[in-house]
């Protein structure tokens, strides 16, 4: 080896080409985050739709929407049902966490999926669910009330949707939780019970203060998705002629006869006002948590709690739990999509029937839209995951402005409500000559969706590229690796599978979306989400039930096949 | 000319100094340590020349190549820089076999597949490893990964290696084979090292040169026996071994001889950095010089045996002195005795000015 | 179910024997629309009327005109309006066909000259109030009727006029507190629609305004939820629902009644117009004629469920039947400008206030 004459360094061209990905990556993001955001705020200070000719610049639009009694009342009910849900939600998800994270607890592979339920469905199907199961006359009510008498629950009041929205968003709060929690060691926990503590006490006054930065940051995203809600209070909201804001903006829609959506984009400039410091916040609080997460360090031994006599009750809440969040309205959906009418005095079995089905099956709209779903997400979902790839590798251990440019970028489209953000993708697809051909078809629907999630995809990416040493990165700079090279034989092969991971994610969430592609639905895109607000604003129950159950049970093969490709859900 | 060429580098976290001024250089067939305590800056100062931290003030020479330069903004990427960089975590790539991930860096030179073959398997054979070639890094031991790390390092035979901590990882057994291997390897295979550590027994072991850093700065450089016999100032005195320490009041310091009194004793000592008459002062003497006399005399203090611990290869005999401690060894077990007599012999003690 | 049977045997038959020409009666130069409609080949439809009840419209179309395919899609009269608008600004294709219940949004539109005048062979046989400037056709007659639930409402209580619906509200508040229920007339255009009309012909809606105050009444924007929870006892009664689907739903459903209202009964016609854009004007053209004519309007008072406009057809469903039974109190609702006053905003935003706070007054106990 001595003799060898010392090898010359790799060239690595550091011109404006090799530069070029990135640079291509940044703009085309930054595009389609800012185009339909500047159309909106456009859009809020015109007296008329944007392209009709008859419009001008004012402040008419604010000026109504303040002064409109509606407004605030929709304002302070959003808030309400933040801060219950918010109450609900992380009391209770933490609590299940530590009970399935830390206790000995049996059948937990079994219960955890379970737990993961609601974030599989569609808060539309949820909410539908619920009418027709713990509804006035649903079935649960209808049974309670041949039992005992009385069914001495709504579900139509405020405090109630509250409290469906707080049962139904536990998962968010369970996933930060147990993530916080598994970075423990648990020999503080030991200390606690060997002082005398039961095992709630425990975990009331060690465990989840010790995770505090977690449960704030599941606070605080729980609380915003709170002011984002549409479809639950669309569905239980409008029977009583309960308004929160974004369906209020809904009900803009119509309210003038005509479309109104200079006043709809101020609105919706409102909810940003009062979302993105939510979403910045989040942000704050996460990098916190993660830092959390890395002080506290590996983990020492990870010695299950034993929960001796408790076991009954911790059992007890989980089951509780999973029947008011998961049974009970998946019930009554499968029940609904079988029966063509129900109600008092109506027996099931007489009105047993597979025409709900046969409806949505024959329907070529039906069909397209269960096609162009399973599409989206599934091969939408991997072109989703490879651009969010992308960006992250664009932004990744560069701690330059773009990268922060970049990072406050992608926060934005989080923060504008889904409605907004698919009407304002329809007048970018209406609007600009090049994508105008594509309007119809399921690209505009992908995109829309690609853009609303961006947030949460970049945040999926990002937890998969931190968790590659940066010394496995830097070892190949020194051996005389680019930066690009870097990326993809090094990073992309170890993040393999929390790509896999990622996917699996991306595909739930875009089956599950449903308020984005309300305005964007046109023949052609039809997705089985906004054919469901469509359907439903329509009166079609039985179509509703039906296509519904269809939705759940694509999500579930969808995450049963990937569960058995040992694709994991969360790390 | 020297391999490399380290100038006044200067360099800072955000507002945090971390380097103030460092120099060094390194010729070929040398290994030497940067040796010092966490939060010297000797890690910091290693990435820098590699590539990995960005000074803001100073320069840096590969061979005659300017790697960096503060007043000219030039600052050429780690990729370019054609060093060999051994991790401390070895950081190898878990999805790449053990060929593999040695070959990478010829194969980013463009190497021929039948030349990658040739030059991999004969640094793996060079460092025991031939065997090896088609596992995985988890499957091997961390000595088998220290070596494959090594040879990732060298296989395109960078002008300078640097590493990173080398040994941290291995037990302490292995730890005391591995640094004589080490260094037999560089030495064999004339390499240049630099080399951190934090370990002043390793960095004796196997360097030939020792820069001592504290804060940022270079406190002493020298070969392993001067930085260990004739260290410059308190910190290094202290750093390089073990210790025994008196504190006083220097009454005389004349000729590179100096007197310090101290409660109840004085004693007469080499004159080190800053010694002077009418200042505090630190008599410091290496633990394995203090012998153990019948009577009073010149250096000797009369002690207090508090305990005696048998460690196997000796024991440590522990003194009260007044206030203070003072430890000494010894080859067999000490009779209790109303007073001993600890000698610290003149040419073995250093008095320093307290706090220098 | 045998009727429907007949139905559709007979109009095959028909379609075989028209299937190669022009239909009778027309002008012969119809054939070149024809032969330019097939050469177009589609038609593309927007509709407020769902895709699974038009299917044997479609169906019949498409058979009685091979080689021209029906892109129908269907949407809620607002969502059309919107895409319209749009769709028309932006120059981009899409509609060739508007066929919306909201009739004033429709008329709107046609005053904006988005409409394509055409005389259809056939608009002579429709009603007078039915054709508008020659760019715009009423196509059914749909009542505005009252439904009960029959299992909870006694017979003696179900309401046959407006006056007696406000008067069960008003005597008999604690039985039907919150379980009454209409359309919300900020949301539906239908339902906005209405209740003007209603004003106009009943002198007591006022009271009626304020008995639903009292009775603590529910508002849905769609028809399928007030059949919904009536049909199931959720709610008992239902004011000015679309007659078409109540009455398809009372068939098949046992607990769903029906009420034309005897003083006065407001019909809805859904207006279908050419658009001015549109890429296939000539199939347009067929397809309008075939609405318009004794064949089409015999499927949509037939299969469809919907009501006939025109009195010379023979089908379950028709005006002639439905004003046999109405008489001179049928109300249909004029496909005119007067219908388009209340998209002025400041005005209907006036009569909302002025409906919400008889509303108020009526729960209030005033």
């Amino acid at each position: 080896m001595s003799t060898v004459p010392a090898a010359v360094a790799p060239v690595a061209p550091n011109t404006l080409l090799a530069r070029f990905p990135r640079a291509l990556t940044i703009l085309v993001t930054a595009s389609a985050v800012l185009a339909p955001l500047a159309l909106i705020l456009y859009q809020s200070f015109l007296t008329a739709p944007f392209f009709d000719a008859s419009k001008k610049v004012g402040l008419g639009a604010y000026r109504f929407v303040f002064a409109d009694p509606d407004f605030w009342q929709a304002f302070l009910n959003s808030f309400t049902l933040a801060v219950g849900m918010t109450l609900i939600a992380v009391p209770l998800g933490a609590l299940l966490a530590f009970v399935m994270e830390r206790t000995d607890l049996p059948w937990k592979r079994v219960l955890e999926p379970m737990i993961l339920v609601p974030s599989f469905v569609s808060p539309m199907v949820l909410s539908f669910g619920y009418v027709v199961a713990a509804g006035p006359v649903g079935f649960y009510s209808v049974w309670a009330q041949d039992l005992i008498g009385t069914a001495p629950w709504g579900i139509y009041s405020i405090p109630a949707m509250a409290v469906i929205a707080g049962l139904t968003h536990v998962p968010n709060v369970y996933v930060y939780a147990t993530s916080a929690l598994k970075s423990l060691g648990s020999d503080v926990e030991e200390a606690a019970r060997t002082a005398g503590a039961s095992p709630f006490r425990v975990a009331a006054t060690v465990s989840l203060p010790l995770i505090a930065p977690a449960l704030l940051f599941s606070a605080v995203l729980v609380f915003f998705l709170g002011f984002e809600l549409f479809g639950l209070p669309l569905v239980l909201g409008d029977p009583e002629g309960h308004l929160v804001l974004s369906t209020y903006l809904y009900k803009l829609t119509n309210k003038l006869g005509v479309p109104s959506y200079h006043l709809m984009a101020a609105v919706a400039i409102c909810i940003v006002a009062v979302t993105f410091p939510l979403v910045l916040l989040q942000r704050r609080l996460l990098q916190n948590a993660r830092r959390f997460a890395t002080i506290k360090g590996k983990a020492g031994r990870m010695k299950a709690l034993p929960l001796g006599r408790w076991k009954p009750l911790a059992m007890a809440l989980l089951l509780a739990w999973l029947f008011l969040a998961v049974i009970v309205p998946v019930s009554g959906i499968a029940l609904r999509a079988f029966v063509t009418n129900w109600g008092i005095g109506v027996s099931l079995l007489d009105a047993f029937t597979l025409d709900n089905f046969r409806a949505v099956f024959e329907e070529p709209t039906h069909t397209r839209a269960i096609v162009n779903t399973i599409l989206i997400g599934t091969i939408g979902g991997a072109i989703a995951v490879a651009c969010y790839t992308a960006i992250g590798f664009a932004t990744h251990r560069r701690n330059d402005g773009w990268s922060r440019f970049v990072d406050y970028l992608v926060l934005v489209p989080r923060a504008v409500p889904g409605l907004l953000a698919g009407l304002a993708f329809l007048w970018v697809f209406l609007f600009v000559p090049l994508l105008a051909p594509l309007r119809a078809t399921l690209f505009s629907m992908w995109l829309a969706y690609t853009v609303v999630w961006l947030a949460y995809g970049m945040r999926l990416i990002s937890t998969s590229l931190f968790q590659v040493s940066t010394e496995l990165e830097e070892a190949a700079r020194t051996i005389g690796a680019s930066r690009g090279r870097i990326s993809r034989e090094i990073t992309l092969p170890l993040i393999r599978h929390g790509l896999l991971g990622s996917w699996l994610l991306v595909f739930m969430i875009f089956e599950r979306e449903y308020s984005t592609g309300v305005y964007l639905l046109a023949p052609g895109n039809e997705v089985i989400g906004a054919e469901l607000v469509s359907l439903w604003q329509g009166g079609a129950i039985d179509v509703v039930a039906a296509l519904s159950l269809v939705n759940i049970v694509l999500v579930a093969i969808g995450l049963a096949i990937a569960l058995r490709f040992g694709v994991r859900l969360r790390d | 000319m020297a391999e490399l060429t380290v100038d006044d580098l200067h360099l800072r976290y955000g507002d945090t100094p971390i380097l103030n001024g460092v120099a060094l250089t390194l010729e070929r067939g040398q290994v030497v340590s940067l040796l010092g305590p966490s939060g010297s800056g000797k890690t910091t100062l290693l990435r820098a020349v590699a590539g990995l931290e960005t000074p803001y003030q100073g320069t840096i020479r590969v061979g005659d190549q300017v790697v960096f330069d503060g007043a000219r903004a030039l600052d050429v990427p780690a990729e370019r820089r054609n060093l060999g960089l051994v991790f401390q975590s070895y950081a190898l790539w878990p999805h790449k076999t053990i060929f593999d991930n040695v070959a990478y860096g010829l194969k980013l030179r463009g190497h021929s597949a039948a030349d990658i073959k040739t030059s991999v398997t004969r640094a793996l054979e060079q460092l025991s490893l031939g065997h090896l070639g088609q596992r995985y890094p988890h499957q091997l031991s961390g000595c088998q990964q220290q070596r494959v790390a090594l040879a990732r390092a060298l296989v395109y035979n960078p002008p300078v290696i640097l590493l990173d901590e080398p040994l941290s990882n291995l037990d302490a057994k292995l730890r005391e084979e591995a640094r004589a291997w080490l260094r037999e390897l560089i030495v064999r295979l004339q390499l240049s090292a630099l080399c951190v550590t934090h370990d002043q027994a390793e960095a004796m072991a196997m360097s030939d040169r020792i820069l001592l850093l504290n804060g940022g700065r270079i406190e002493q450089q020298g070969t392993p026996r001067e930085m260990y016999g004739n260290p410059s100032t308190l910190f290094v005195a202290d750093f390089m071994g073990s210790n025994n320490e008196l504190k006083g009041d220097i009454v005389e310091a004349r000729d590179g001889v100096a007197t310090l009194n101290g409660d109840g004793f004085s004693v007469t000592g080499a004159a080190r950095s800053g010694a002077a008459p009418g200042v505090p002062g630190v008599a410091m003497i290496r633990v394995e010089r203090v012998r153990i006399a019948d009577a009073p005399g010149p250096n000797r203090i009369a002690a207090k045996l508090v305990t005696s611990m048998y460690i196997g290869d000796r024991f440590e005999h522990l003194f009260e002195v007044g206030k203070g401690r003072l430890r000494a060894y010894g080859d067999s077990a000490l009779e209790a005795r109303e007073a001993f007599h600890v000698e610290l012999p003149r040419e073995s003690l250093w008095i320093f000015r307290a706090g220098s | 179910m045998l009727k429907h049977l007949a139905g559709l045997g007979a109009a095959l038959v028909a379609a075989s024997a028209l299937a190669q020409g022009v239909p009778a009666g027309y002008p012969a130069d119809y054939a070149k629309v024809l032969d330019a409609a097939k050469k177009e080949g589609k038609v593309v439809i927007y509709s407020a009327l769902d895709t699974k009840a038009a299917q044997p419209l479609i169906r019949d179309f498409e058979s009685a005109f091979p080689g021209i395919k029906v892109e129908y899609n269907d949407m809620n009269s607002t969502e059309m309006y919107n895409r319209f608008i749009a769709e028309s600004a932006s120059g981009q294709g899409g509609a060739d066909v508007m066929w919306s219940s909201a009739m004033d949004l429709q008329v709107k539109l046609v005053d904006e000259g988005k409409a394509m005048a055409y005389a259809s062979p056939e608009a002579s046989k429709l009603p007078s109030w039915a054709v508008y400037k020659g760019e715009a056709w009423g196509t059914t007659y749909e009542p505005a009727v009252f439904i009960y639930n029959k299992r909870l409402v006694a017979a003696d209580e179900v309401p046959h006029d407006h006056a007696a619906f406000a008067k069960l509200l008003e005597s008999k508040t604690a039985k039907f507190k919150g379980k009454v229920n209409t359309y919300d007339i900020e949301k539906s255009g239908v339902g906005f629609m209405f209740v003007v009309q209603d004003t106009k012909y009943f002198q007591g809606m006022k009271d009626l305004e304020k008995a639903f105050g009292k009775a603590e009444y529910k508002v849905f924007s769609s028809t399928g939820n007030m059949l919904e929870k009536v049909s199931s006892g959720e709610h008992l009664l239902g004011y000015n629902v679309l007659g078409s689907y109540a009455l398809v739903r009372a068939k098949k459903d046992p607990s769903l009644g029906v009420v034309l209202p005897k003083d006065f009964t407001l019909v809805l016609s859904r207006v279908m117009f050419i658009a001015k854009q549109a890429k296939n004007p000539n199939a347009a053209k067929v397809w309008t004629d075939y609405i318009l004519s004794q064949r089409g309007q015999k499927m949509i008072g037939g299969p469809v469920e919907l009501f006939a406009v025109r009195s010379d057809v023979d089908a379950e469903y028709t005006a002639a039947s439905l004003n046999k039974e109405l008489g001179a109190n049928a109300k249909p609702i004029p496909v005119s400008s007067e219908i388009v006053g209340y998209l002025d905003p400041k005005k209907r935003l006036d009569f909302i206030s002025a409906w919400k706070s008889e509303i108020a007054a009526g729960a209030a106990g005033k």
